[in-house]
């Protein structure tokens, strides 16, 4: 009786972290982006692309890994163009992430197509099912793939390095101050561009996690508003990489439950439940918003491109 | 260099750019890039039934371009028309679904009135949390888009289904005295008029009225705009709902006119385009007209392209975020000259 009920615990966090494991990295990505001052809405299309390469070149080679490694390679060029309009030409930010997302809308579903009806099979789990009647730790064990584990060891890397290292601490100036970051002697446009790539890199590598690993499809517009998820799910954690994971845990854990709610035999449309992660996060962007000046936490430059205050 | 000069050198290095992008582009998808431009030129305008279609297109378009100008005179920016439409064809349809027998005379404003109240409510929370709560208006608009798409999807698979639909997720068919009325025999429709008198009067309202004068002075310095009594809240309010109450009408005019039923897809990312035209005209009511007539031209050029030359037509997305970026990086560059130079 009290393994059963450990072993359903465990396939609960199972559930939960595989189904957050995109939206971690992404929400990751952006927001070691935002701390350098730079918004990137364009992250939604580059998890597009992400998704559509990826998928297609695991498809082609019969390798999981090749693809999403391919798709993290597409989202840092479909990044590059983010990086060329702000930091090249000057462009406002907002237009320049709305004009990303509708190129990497256009173009994953124009190329996407052939990829349509494709097979992958996706990564192998981190252990084999032998370990199934382990409790707790064997349904994770077994329903999870290493891409879990290593979006955990990389939010953990993020936080220990933006605060405790030279170059975190110089990627830190650069959000804050513009200005006094050139003063110091660190190039800011140089680590402004850095940045919007690691967003790109880590947000393609999502994007290929989602389809080549999680739904193990290729859909149009299958990531159906994830980076702007993320986007509003860096807002609640505050730019700091440290609370970028119980916040996704805690959203992934909403998610987790209304599908095992729905499976429990609650009937209700699935429109409706596929409108929750939005109502959640907008609710959890709202509720920090009012205290936006008792908690703090938003790089100085981003007050420019949209942290207007009162 | 005189403004005006810089502004025309602007958009013709942008169109210049854009043009080499979208050669690449058919290069890199083997169309020959000359014959295709000039085909979706002549698909797009070259005769009577290509234009009418072309500003079929272009309506959606200009209202949701308004709707996101409105909000940018106050310095807000917002990505929310497709969600307003959406929401605005919702509630615009539940009229119908609840009085489908009802004369014209009535049925016909009424639609027309919730669709735009749709819209308005939609943007309207979005501008309540923006002045009320500080939450930034772009992410609450994006978020919100993708509640109102899953609405409307819960009412026509769920409660509105039309059970003669044959299992097509479609609400009942449109009674003659729900459709708004077209124009000289075309698919035009009394949406495109509603878009251009209202891209007249919000260009007098915000050029020669106090309003215009409290927006730019909120838009310029909050702080000056709020001791000269403007108010920042109610500001923020009325533009976006007037902005949502153009995307509403959008979207039930197309629900009515176009499509003659509440079904999925009833808007292809107009919104989206809505915005690339917000800032393609620069933020100017006036322009938005003509370059919502062009964009519209490009999509229609792409339906066209799809069924003549086998090119899908989300080519024409593609197309939208190459000029987006060439318009982007030129006006990016002319603003860093400007205030180098002053």
């Amino acid at each position: 009786m009290d393994s059963q009920v450990y072993i359903t615990a465990g396939s609960w966090v199972a559930a939960m972290l595989r189904s957050s494991t995109p939206l971690m990295m992404v929400t990751l990505g952006e927001t070691l982006t935002q701390r350098v001052g730079i918004v990137n809405l364009g992250i939604e299309g580059q998890m597009l692309c992400g998704a559509c390469v990826g998928f297609a070149a695991a498809a082609q080679t019969g390798s999981p890994e090749l693809g999403l490694v391919a798709g993290a390679f597409a989202g840092v060029s479909l990044s590059l163009v983010h990086a060329v309009l702000c930091l090249g030409c000057s462009a406002n930010q907002i237009g320049s992430g709305i004009a990303v997302w509708t190129l990497g809308l256009g173009l994953t579903s124009y190329f996407g197509r052939a990829a349509i009806g494709g097979k992958v099979s996706g990564l192998a789990s981190i252990a084999g099912p032998d370990f199934a009647n382990v409790p707790f730790v064997g349904p994770i064990l077994t329903q999870l793939t290493p891409v879990a584990p290593l979006a955990i060891a990389l939010v953990l890397f993020a936080g220990f390095w933006l605060y405790r290292t030279r170059t975190g601490l110089n990627w830190r100036v650069v959000g804050e101050s513009f200005d006094a970051s050139r003063a110091l002697g660190i190039r800011p446009l140089l680590v402004q561009a850095q940045a919007i790539v690691v967003g790109g890199l880590l947000s393609g590598f999502a994007g290929a996690i989602l389809s080549v690993d999680y739904t193990q499809t290729w859909a149009n517009e299958m990531t159906k508003g994830r980076g702007f998820v993320a986007v509003g799910l860096v807002i609640v954690a505050r730019w700091n990489p440290n609370l970028v994971l119980p916040v996704v845990l805690l959203f992934g854990l909403s998610e987790a439950a209304t599908l095992r709610l729905q499976a429990a035999g609650l009937t209700v449309s699935p429109y409706l439940i596929g409108c929750l992660p939005y109502v959640v996060c907008l609710m959890c962007v709202v509720i920090v918003s009012l205290r936006e000046d008792r908690i703090g936490g938003m790089p100085a430059e981003l007050a420019s491109v949209f942290g207007r205050r009162h | 260099m005189s403004a005006g000069r810089l502004g025309f050198l602007m958009a013709c290095g942008g169109a210049a750019v854009f043009l080499c992008l979208a050669i690449v582009f058919l290069l890199a998808i083997g169309r020959p890039p000359l014959t295709t431009l000039a085909q979706m030129a002549l698909y797009g305008f070259g005769d009577s039934y290509s234009f009418s279609e072309s500003l079929v297109k272009a309506t959606p378009i200009l209202l949701c371009a308004l709707a996101v100008i409105l909000p940018a005179r106050l310095g807000l920016i917002t990505v929310g028309g497709e969600g307003q439409l959406y929401f605005g064809a919702l509630t615009g349809t539940a009229v119908v679904v609840a009085f489908p027998d009802g004369p014209a005379i009535l049925l016909l404003p009424a639609m027309l009135v919730a669709g735009a109240a749709g819209g308005a409510i939609w943007s309207g929370v979005a501008g309540l949390l923006r002045a009320r709560c500080n939450v930034n208006e772009t992410i609450s608009t994006l978020l919100m888009n993708y509640i109102a798409v899953l609405l409307v999807n819960y009412f026509i698979y769920g409660p509105w289904k039309d059970p003669e639909s044959l299992g097509w997720p479609a609400t009942i068919p449109f009674p003659a005295a729900a459709i708004v009325p077209t124009l000289f025999g075309t698919r035009v429709h009394l949406g495109l008029i509603a878009g251009v008198v209202a891209a007249v009067i919000l260009h007098v309202g915000v050029t020669r009225t106090r309003w215009g004068i409290a927006l730019s002075v909120l838009s310029g310095n909050r702080k000056v705009g709020v001791m000269a009594g403007f108010s920042f809240v109610s500001q923020t309010m009325l533009v976006m709902a007037i902005g949502g109450m153009l995307a509403g009408l959008a979207g039930i005019c197309e629900t009515s006119a176009i499509q003659g039923r509440l079904q999925a897809g009833i808007s292809t990312g107009y919104g989206l385009t809505g915005f690339l035209v917000a800032w393609l005209s620069g933020q100017h009511f006036l322009r938005a007209v003509p370059i919502a007539i062009l964009i519209g031209g490009l999509i229609a050029a792409g339906d066209a392209l799809q069924l003549y030359s086998k090119i899908p037509s989300d080519s024409a997305t593609i197309l939208q975020g190459l000029l987006f970026v060439a318009a982007l990086g030129a006006s990016g560059l002319a603003g860093r000259w400007s205030a180098r130079h002053g």
